[in-house]
């Protein structure tokens, strides 16, 4: 089991500041939508910070990164600027798909963000996709592929992870299990134990790791990562966490029995990670410097979204076919 | 400094809230986070919090309808 000495600080603090950014733009978008200033359906992702920054501080940028619409952690982690990640979900020009995406369909070549879908379980044979022409091209990159728990009873979980294991595919299948499918908790909608049991249907290297914990999340990511790039195939991590909000930002939450939301509450990774900062000397004044620096990041982030235009309603006939469709 | 503090938006199809309930009086000094009012509509229940510390003036009531975007209280710092 890993222990605190296996990581260096260094690495630590990547993972801390990538944590950070997600926070704090997930935080944001919270606030712009109570005051009314925006308005758009949003999937929060609070409790979920760390384990995608343990996951995508293990990648490289070029890395490929397949997610879903409660994806915003796993994208903003990966790298994406997050000027071109707010004038996206605002539908603005200056976004990544120059606001014909939307916070649906987030898309980021240039960082590796590859899909984001809007379809439960969709993402994993696109992965796939992705991982083969890796593996044809032989350009050693690895993808990545997010999905929840509720995901793993999806028909295309299953078709997916056989054929990643039959051709060895460099892919990650990282389960960010969040103990609730939408409002289905895990024991009502799941007959497996863990989604880990399903691996060995698969020949399939899999393994359950607390998400929330920045060091052994990280290297059970470098391990996965390490063994997709050597060829050897893919992994299932189970990352365990909670989800801390409700499915949809503002909606009723009362079903997660009041224990649930207390354990969660306890286990909230980013109180935690300041903890085990501080006990590797990290000082409050350095925290408060990368906080203040992503927050700067993020005041001129959406200032860009805000003033940026709407993309014209030409650009409706535009990236829809390879050819531009006539006016 | 006034900030407007309207009705969120909170999915595809909310077009208003009720206001169910003030947890700040009016003229009540108010910190960043602290809960201002309640929120109802079809499928959301939400206690909206104040975006700034300040002074809270009231303009929406308890118990009415309000459309999204709708101004319905400032704070005043």
């Amino acid at each position: 089991m890993a222990t605190k000495e296996d990581l260096d600080i260094e690495t630590l603090l990547e993972i801390y500041r990538r944590s950070m950014r997600v926070y704090k733009t997930d935080e944001r978008f919270r606030q712009m939508l109570t005051s009314g200033k925006l308005r758009l359906v949003y999937y929060p992702v609070r409790g979920q910070e760390v384990l995608s920054a343990a996951m995508m501080a293990a990648l490289n940028l070029d890395d490929y990164l397949v997610t879903t619409y409660r994806g915003v952690h796993d994208q903003v982690a990966k790298g994406i600027p997050l000027r071109d990640l707010w004038a996206e979900f605002t539908g603005k020009v200056t976004g990544t798909c120059k606001g014909k995406g939307g916070p649906m369909h987030i898309t980021d070549p240039a960082t590796g963000v590859m899909v984001t879908t809007g379809i439960v379980g969709a993402g994993l044979p696109i992965a796939n996709g992705l991982a083969l022409a890796s593996q044809q091209s032989g350009d050693g990159r690895v993808t990545v592929v997010c999905f929840g728990d509720g995901a793993s009873n999806i028909g295309a979980f299953h078709e997916a992870l056989n054929l990643a294991s039959l051709w060895k595919l460099p892919v990650i299948f990282l389960c960010q299990n969040n103990r609730y499918a939408e409002h289905t908790a895990y024991s009502a909608g799941t007959a497996a134990k863990q989604i880990i049991d399903r691996a060995p249907g698969y020949a399939m290297e899999a393994v359950r790791v607390d998400g929330n914990d920045p060091i052994a999340m990280h290297l059970v990511a470098c391990e996965a990562v390490a063994r997709a790039r050597a060829g050897e195939g893919p992994t299932l991590i189970e990352a365990m966490t909670y989800r801390m909000l409700g499915h949809t930002f503002g909606a009723d939450f009362s079903y997660v029995p009041a224990e649930m939301q207390e354990e969660a509450k306890q286990a909230d990774p980013i109180p935690l990670f300041r903890a085990l900062l501080a006990e590797r000397g990290i000082d409050a004044a350095t925290l408060e410097a990368i906080e203040n620096a992503i927050g700067a990041e993020l005041d001129e982030a959406v200032e860009h979204a805000l003033s940026s235009p709407y993309p014209d309603v030409d650009e409706l006939r535009i990236d829809v076919l390879k050819e531009e469709i006539a006016a | 400094m006034k900030t407007e503090i309207c009705i969120p938006g909170l999915g595809a199809g909310m077009a208003e809230g009720t206001i169910t309930e003030w947890h700040i009086a009016d003229g009540g000094e108010v910190k960043e986070g602290d809960i201002l009012y309640t929120l109802e509509s079809e499928k959301t229940a939400l206690d909206v919090e104040a975006p700034v510390a300040g002074v809270l003036r009231q303009v929406g009531k308890a118990g009415e309808v309000y459309e999204v975007g709708a101004v319905v209280a400032f704070v005043e710092s």
